[in-house]
């Protein structure tokens, strides 16, 4: 796979200013903007070059043209929708970096359960031991605080210190996102020339904060709902 | 979606629910989650030094019904059986058992993977450090 679209695209300029976004279905959302594969990206940029593609590429501008002409300028439109929302937002454009650099964001692996359970060896869990004993904690609390109110019992002491997670929490996630935000930076420094091992250390720190990430994601959204219910 | 008589049968029936005493030689504790999902699943063995064989089991899982029901369906399984017996028992069996769909594949091996978690610790427990990471180096 090449990012080389990047220099490629001069052909925007008039007459047939889509042509060099026609015909090749697989590029990636990068590309589709003419930005390399990088992570610290300029969001300024980003969305001049999303009203720009917009415009020319909007179904309104095609009613003339002919059916295949409309239902192509449908599709690129609402690809350019995709690219977009998925660049725009730190998180799903970390992602989708990873998922280009061949690196799924498993649920369970089962593919590395089959392998320890030939090799009898421990498993690595994508979450780290400590994280796992706080996030069951936690669940513990907020089913006694469930229980508590089907009793009919209230206790102020557990609704504060639940208040109290949920702000530690809110700013775990914070902290994650100024971490990732330092992993880009050491993405951004490698060039496609840099090893491949640099290049997968640097995807393998990523996936395992986005793994962590995903856990907290999922404790402010259950704690949010134990202070409401 | 919905879930299988058996999942509901666990789910509103849950076998074992409970915790071990953790600082127990005999006893092995694995905590396991998915983090897409959520989930998060603790299994404790209790086995017996003269056999091998775990003699109990407890679980205690926060997740969806399909997690529940596996954990519950693999503290059934593991009791009774030796160590390495109880290391034989396989995510698809579960899946088997369970009627799990494609979705919730990832339930029955968060339930392997707690059930090798817990054996492991226990190892640990077992095996004087040096001779564990021999072990691991191997």
């Amino acid at each position: 796979m090449s990012i080389q679209t990047s220099n490629s695209s001069g052909t925007t300029a008039n007459g047939a200013p889509f042509r060099h976004l026609n015909g090749d279905g697989v590029r990636d959302y990068f590309a589709f903007f003419r930005l390399p594969r990088k992570l610290d990206l300029d969001l300024a940029q980003l969305e001049r070059e999303f009203h720009q593609q917009s415009r020319k590429l909007h179904p309104d501008l095609f009613t003339q043209s002919s059916a295949e002409q409309q239902e192509w300028s449908m599709e690129q439109s609402s690809r350019l929708n995709d690219a977009y929302r998925t660049l725009r937002d730190p998180i799903r454009r970390t992602q989708y970096l990873l998922r280009l650099e061949g690196l799924e964001l498993e649920e369970q692996s089962e593919t590395a359960t089959e392998q320890v359970r030939a090799s009898g060896q421990a498993k690595k869990q994508i979450v780290p031991e400590d994280l796992l004993e706080e996030v069951f904690e936690l669940n513990m609390q907020w089913e006694e605080l469930r229980m508590n109110k089907k009793t009919g019992d209230s206790d102020p002491a557990l609704v504060r210190e639940l208040e109290g997670q949920k702000v530690s929490l809110e700013q775990k996630q914070e902290a994650l996102l100024e971490e990732l935000k330092s992993y880009w930076v050491e993405w951004d420094a490698l060039g496609d020339t840099s090893p491949l091992e640099a290049r997968n250390r640097v995807t393998a720190k990523m996936a395992d904060l986005l793994n962590r990430r995903s856990y907290i994601r999922n404790l402010v959204r259950d704690v949010n709902a134990a202070l409401e219910n | 979606m919905s879930y299988s008589d058996k999942v509901l049968d666990h789910y509103s029936n849950p076998r074992n629910v409970g915790s071990l005493d953790k600082s127990s030689s005999e006893v092995g504790t694995g905590l396991v989650g998915a983090p897409e999902c959520g989930d998060v699943m603790k299994l404790q063995i209790k086995v017996n030094p003269q056999t091998n064989v775990i003699e109990d089991a407890k679980f205690k899982t926060f997740g969806c019904g399909s997690a529940i029901a596996s954990s519950s369906l693999a503290t059934e399984w593991v009791k009774g059986k030796t160590v390495d017996e109880a290391l034989q028992i396989k995510n698809t069996e579960i899946v088997k058992e369970l009627s799990l769909p494609p979705v919730k594949i990832h339930c029955s091996v968060l339930a392997e993977d707690a059930i090798r978690a817990a054996i492991h610790d226990w190892k640990k427990k077992q095996a004087p450090v040096d001779e564990l990471a021999r072990a691991e180096a191997r």
